[in-house]
């Protein structure tokens, strides 16, 4: 176990010192204080929300912490992975500590613990920066159950940000080189930070369509097929009739439309990006209600409940980074060591 | 300077169909030096990974200073050190910092540590330059360090894979001197791949050259080149003022020649129990004059490539 401690010592200090990390650091710093800005702003407008919303926003603000981890936690993950092992093979530096009284889990073991730490010390300093800086905003501290939520909710961010570095750690012992490394990383965050969605969405609308099926519908409830409109005055008069049927007929425009939201969640799903903002929000009691049952969108549960309504995302989340972490240790275990290849 | 420290028993490596170590019979003394010797991709860095434990024979057993390769590769790597091939060190730490990373690898005492890089650097000459990062290191300098690096453990046994690629002969020197007087001070064992001859007849007293995988020879550099000559055969070195395609006819049919060989104004014959003056006054009778004419002496590389030589 010495060896891991020494392995871990050396690959902090190593991150704490590098550009690379320094540099993300400090813009997830700053991005994090513009989100306590909108946060703040955010609970002033909606005097029911809690504390905790400062975090999240309003769910369809397009900016907030939570938002922010979507968007940037994979890179920051996969940053201080992709080239753990690669980089040490192709220097030649892996054969010269591989023929140290060591075994050769610990330099994966020490690396990922090293990872994890730095991972830490990036998320609770966010998240305390953003609770710090808020208090003054509104006037008034988290209470104590705000307090555990939020502790919580830093833990589920570090458990995601240490998906992205295992991620990172597989690609880095999959392959030799880190240009190829780096492109996999890369290709990694645009899918599941931006992509997944953009796919989600085309996929629900092309398997359930909303408004244009409905209207479709609509027409030929009134007898009339594509066919008998002639012209314009035809299509727009039944067009009119599909606004009016939406509007008397809603329950019908609803369903569809949350069989598309629903298909489009399902599809996220296999994203940790979207697991991470769902468990995110069930953690800080910031879930909204289910499509257009008005009301509250913050009847808050109590922490226990928001604990075991985000225990499915915290699962999944766990099963994928055991699964990355296992898969470059079986791999790392079997790959002949050889500088530069 | 009997007891065999490091013993190898049908040791075998194959990747995929490819056999790059075949069934390797290899025993080396406590105290001795001795050199791999063999052409590229003969299987010398595989061995010496094998014996390390960094990587797993597919067939057959090695135990180094009675330490199984595979059971036992941490103890293994306690007694022994490697400078792999290839070898490359932290850029962005000074030669001390990386010294004191194995150091600590090795779960050697802090101040201990800290001694041994002292004299370590004296050493290898590199005190200058301990607090320099390694960025700034030329390739010679790079080299010393990892000579210190496998050093710095106090190791029983000592792999050098190829460790004076790329070093000056000042270096290289001084690298034989610090090899030669650990090995006499403190009986340290060393296997030394290289394919330098010269410089591993000046260090080993041993030689163990593989080819394909396989063990061919095993002795001294000494007894290594008499073999190679005593096949009753000699040869002669002739240099000549006129050489044609007619005299190496001429000389082939003297009794006992059995071949001969032209290298620009260098003429070689080989005789079995032949008779030189024959061959002389041929030469003479021929027209050409006789420059030079003396028992012909094989280079170590001659010599080598001998056993290098494909069958
Ligand atoms: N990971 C690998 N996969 C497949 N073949 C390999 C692998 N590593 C080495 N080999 C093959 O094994 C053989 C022996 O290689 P090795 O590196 O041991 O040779 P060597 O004697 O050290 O050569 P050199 O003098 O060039 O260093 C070579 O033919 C090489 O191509
Ligand atoms: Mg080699």
């Amino acid at each position: 176990m010495a060896g891991v401690l020494t392995i871990c010592r050396k690959e902090l200090s190593d991150h704490l010192g590098s550009k690379r990390y320094l540099l993300l650091f400090a813009l997830i710093v700053v991005l994090s204080v513009l989100s306590a800005y909108t946060g703040s702003e955010y609970i002033r407008d909606n005097p029911n929300s809690s504390f905790t919303s400062i975090f999240s926003g309003s769910m369809n603000s397009s900016f907030s912490f939570i938002y922010l981890m979507v968007l940037f936690g994979p890179i920051i993950g996969l940053a201080l992975g992709f080239d753990a092992i690669n980089r040490e093979r192709t220097r030649g530096s892996l054969s010269v500590i591989l023929s140290q009284p060591i075994f050769r889990d610990s330099i994966l073991n020490g690396k990922f613990i090293a990872g994890v730490a730095a991972l830490s010390l990036l998320a609770v300093s966010t998240v305390g920066i953003i609770t710090g800086i808020s208090i003054p905003m509104l006037g008034y501290g988290p209470g104590g159950e705000d307090i555990l939520r939020i502790g919580l909710f830093t833990l589920l961010t570090i458990l995601y940000l240490s998906i992205w570095l295992a991620v990172g750690l597989l690609f880095s012992t999959m392959t030799k080189s880190t240009t190829t490394s780096i492109l996999m990383s890369i290709s990694t965050w645009l899918f599941f930070s931006i992509l997944i969605s953009i796919l989600a969405t085309l996929v629900a609308n092309a398997v359930v369509p909303v408004e244009v099926a409905s209207g479709f519908q609509m027409v030929q409830g009134g007898n009339q097929t594509m066919g008998d409109i002639r012209d314009l005055e035809d299509m727009a008069s039944a067009f009119n009739r599909t606004q009016t049927f939406q509007q008397t007929e809603t329950s019908e425009y609803m369903e569809s439309m949350e069989e598309n939201a629903n298909l489009e969640a399902t599809i996220q799903k296999i994203s940790p990006t979207y697991l991470y903002e769902e468990a995110s929000q069930s953690l800080l009691g910031v879930t909204e209600g289910g499509f257009g049952q008005g009301g509250n969108p913050f009847q808050a549960l109590e922490t226990t409940q928001s604990v075991s309504s985000s225990w499915p995302q915290v699962t999944v989340l766990a099963v994928v980074l055991i699964a990355c972490f296992a898969s470059s240790y079986m791999l790392f275990l079997r790959q002949e060591i050889r500088a530069g290849g | 300077m009997s007891k065999p420290i490091i013993e190898t028993h049908q040791l075998t490596k194959q990747y995929g169909e490819f056999t790059a170590v075949n069934n390797l019979e290899l025993s080396i003394n406590e105290g001795e030096i001795v050199g791999f010797l063999g052409p590229n991709g003969a299987g010398k860095t595989t061995t010496l990974l094998m014996l390390m434990g960094l990587s797993v024979p597919t067939s057959g057993t090695a135990t180094v200073g009675g330490y199984d390769v595979v059971e036992e590769s941490k103890q293994v790597r306690q007694i022994a050190g490697m400078m792999p091939e290839g070898s490359g060190y932290y850029e962005d730490l000074t030669a001390r910092q990386n010294l004191q990373y194995i150091g600590q690898l090795n779960d050697i005492p802090k101040d201990e540590v800290d001694n041994r890089i002292d004299e370590l650097l004296e050493a290898v000459d590199l005190v200058k330059w301990a607090d320099t990062k390694v960025e700034k290191f030329s390739r010679g300098m790079k080299q010393r360090l990892g000579i210190s690096e496998v050093l710095i453990k106090q190791p029983k046994i000592a792999f050098f894979d190829e460790p004076t690629l790329g070093l000056d002969p000042k270096s290289t020197k001084e690298l034989r001197d610090i090899l030669l007087k650990l090995n006499k001070e403190q009986g340290l064992t060393i296997f030394l791949s290289s394919h330098l001859l010269h410089e591993v007849q000046q260090t080993c007293q041993r030689v163990l050259i593989i080819r394909r995988g396989k063990l061919v020879a095993a002795d001294t550099i000494a007894n290594l080149s008499n073999n190679l000559l005593s096949k009753d055969m000699s040869s002669i070195e002739f240099e000549l003022t006129e050489i044609d395609s007619d005299l190496i006819q001429k000389l082939n049919d003297v009794s006992g020649v059995k071949s001969v060989e032209q290298q620009n104004h260098k003429l070689f014959v080989n005789l079995e129990n032949g008779n030189v003056r024959e061959v002389s006054e041929t030469i003479t009778k021929h027209g050409s004059i006789i420059l030079l004419m003396k028992p012909r002496t094989f280079s170590l590389e001659e010599i080598f490539l001998d056993y290098y030589k494909e069958d």
